[in-house]
């Protein structure tokens, strides 16, 4: 990263905290001030009141990267071993997604293919896209940016699928010399990649959004007097579901 | 120190404030600037969420202490259940895969209920269980890594694969982890922050 200082890098300091926990709000003592080393409490449950998530963005990184790299062994190495009578054979991602399709089973396969190759790589590549806008592109598509945080973070925990299947077929299939199946090296991998991308998921702060200068119009991000009062009207106009 | 606001509500997504109001039956609250959504209309009452969870625990159970799957090959015969396929993981030596799947499919979810029966139990008898904002705590994460539902998705896969190399049948563990699935689902939609509400 540059060592400029960029828009979207200090947590501004709005004049209300949610809690995150109990979801009170108190009114942010430290707004406009240096924050220093002090923090605030939530009154109610004790929780600590943070405006923005430390060190969200290189958390973010650091986990998303990990991902990134362990993804190659995942799709490399075999993530199971079945050993029959007559041959021995060893299966990757990919090729078990290729197998189901081969012989017929075109929405297992779609199944497996969304869960295993499509979640990990939208995870990776969106979170990659988040974290790298916050500091470069602050200003860009920023609703289209929450919606995208949102999708992921509602979908991610569906990359796990794989492991459970191998796992399950993995502690089933022990019949000796007849049918065997055993987990690879890959799985582990792929286990690493989905944990990864689910603490990149939550390690990174989707307030970070909306910070930095103001492009759109009617939107106000800036912290101050003028924020509540704007919002009266356009607060709780209430959808039905 | 910091004074509270009774009658707004910060978007946990962006972190603007609302100024909050009732909802009626079916109304979403969105924020106005981001989207997310603020609250819902149509929460259950706490007697019914801990009905709800109590019916959880019990599929929860049945579904982990009884087979998934069961399948028979030239007349051996072979039961899965959640904590057989785990531990035969682990002494097969994928052991951190174990672990993931222990604390996604068995750890998480079994806390989400421990934790959810300790705190509603004495909230609805119009007390405040010990220890409550950091039960509060823990829950979220214990929701976060929540994966039954994958995981019964995952018993259905396994099933399909094996349907074509033996005889496959469903077990009972599977159709309670489903209903499990339901019940954590409905639990789920209500959050967690309304419990807060109780203590007024």
């Amino acid at each position: 990263m540059s060592a400029a200082p960029a828009a979207g890098d200090e947590a501004d300091q709005p004049p209300f905290l949610g809690c995150e926990s109990c979801g009170l709000v108190s009114i942010n003592a430290l707004a406009g001030q240096e924050a220093g080393n002090r923090v605030q409490h939530c009154s109610r449950c004790g929780h600590v009141l943070l405006a923005r998530k430390p060190m969200s963005v290189q958390r973010t990184w650091a986990c998303v990267l990990a991902a990134a790299v362990l993804y190659i062994p995942a799709n490399v190495l075999p993530v199971m071993t079945t050993v029959s009578a007559l041959q021995r054979e060893e299966h990757t991602l990919l090729g078990g997604i290729l197998e189901l399709w081969v012989d017929g089973s075109w929405a297992l396969s779609i199944i497996v293919f969304i869960a295993s190759i499509a979640v990990p790589v939208l995870k990776i590549s969106v979170l990659t896209l988040l974290a790298w806008s916050v500091r470069h592109a602050p200003g860009w598509r920023r609703l289209e940016r929450a919606r995208l945080y949102r999708l992921v973070e509602a979908v991610g925990h569906w990359s796990m699928l794989d492991v459970y299947v191998v796992v399950l077929l993995a502690s089933t299939i022990h019949f000796g010399r007849l049918a065997n199946v055993s987990a690879g090296p890959g799985i582990l991998s792929f286990a690493a990649v989905v944990v990864l991308t689910l603490l990149a998921t939550y390690a990174f702060d989707p307030k970070l959004i909306w910070d930095g200068p103001v492009t759109e119009a009617g939107v106000s991000s800036t912290p101050g007097e003028a924020a509540l009062p704007a919002d009266r009207e356009a607060a709780h106009a209430g959808r039905a579901a | 120190m910091s004074r509270q606001e009774d009658s707004l509500v910060v978007c946990e997504q962006c972190g603007k404030a609302h100024r909050w109001r009732p909802l009626v039956r079916g109304m979403i609250a969105r924020c106005a600037r981001c989207e997310a959504v603020l609250g819902r209309g149509h929460r259950l009452k706490l007697t019914t969420i801990l009905a709800l969870t109590v019916a959880a625990a019990v599929a929860f159970l049945i579904g982990i202490s009884s087979d998934v799957l069961s399948l028979s090959m030239r007349g051996v015969s072979k039961a899965t259940t959640l904590p057989g396929a785990i531990s035969a993981t682990w002494s097969e030596g994928q052991e951190l895969v174990a672990v993931a799947a222990a604390i996604t499919a068995l750890i998480a979810p079994a806390l989400f209920l421990a934790l959810r029966l300790y705190v509603l139990v004495p909230l609805s008898a119009g007390r405040a269980p010990r220890g409550f904002a950091f039960c509060v705590r823990v829950l979220h994460h214990a929701g976060r890594w929540n994966m039954v539902e994958v995981f019964t998705i995952g018993v259905l896969l396994a099933l399909v694969r094996l349907a074509g190399l033996a005889d496959v049948t469903p077990g009972p563990g599977l159709f309670a982890l489903g209903a499990a699935t339901l019940l954590f689902a409905a639990i789920e939609s209500a959050g967690l922050k309304h419990l807060w509400w109780q203590l007024r």
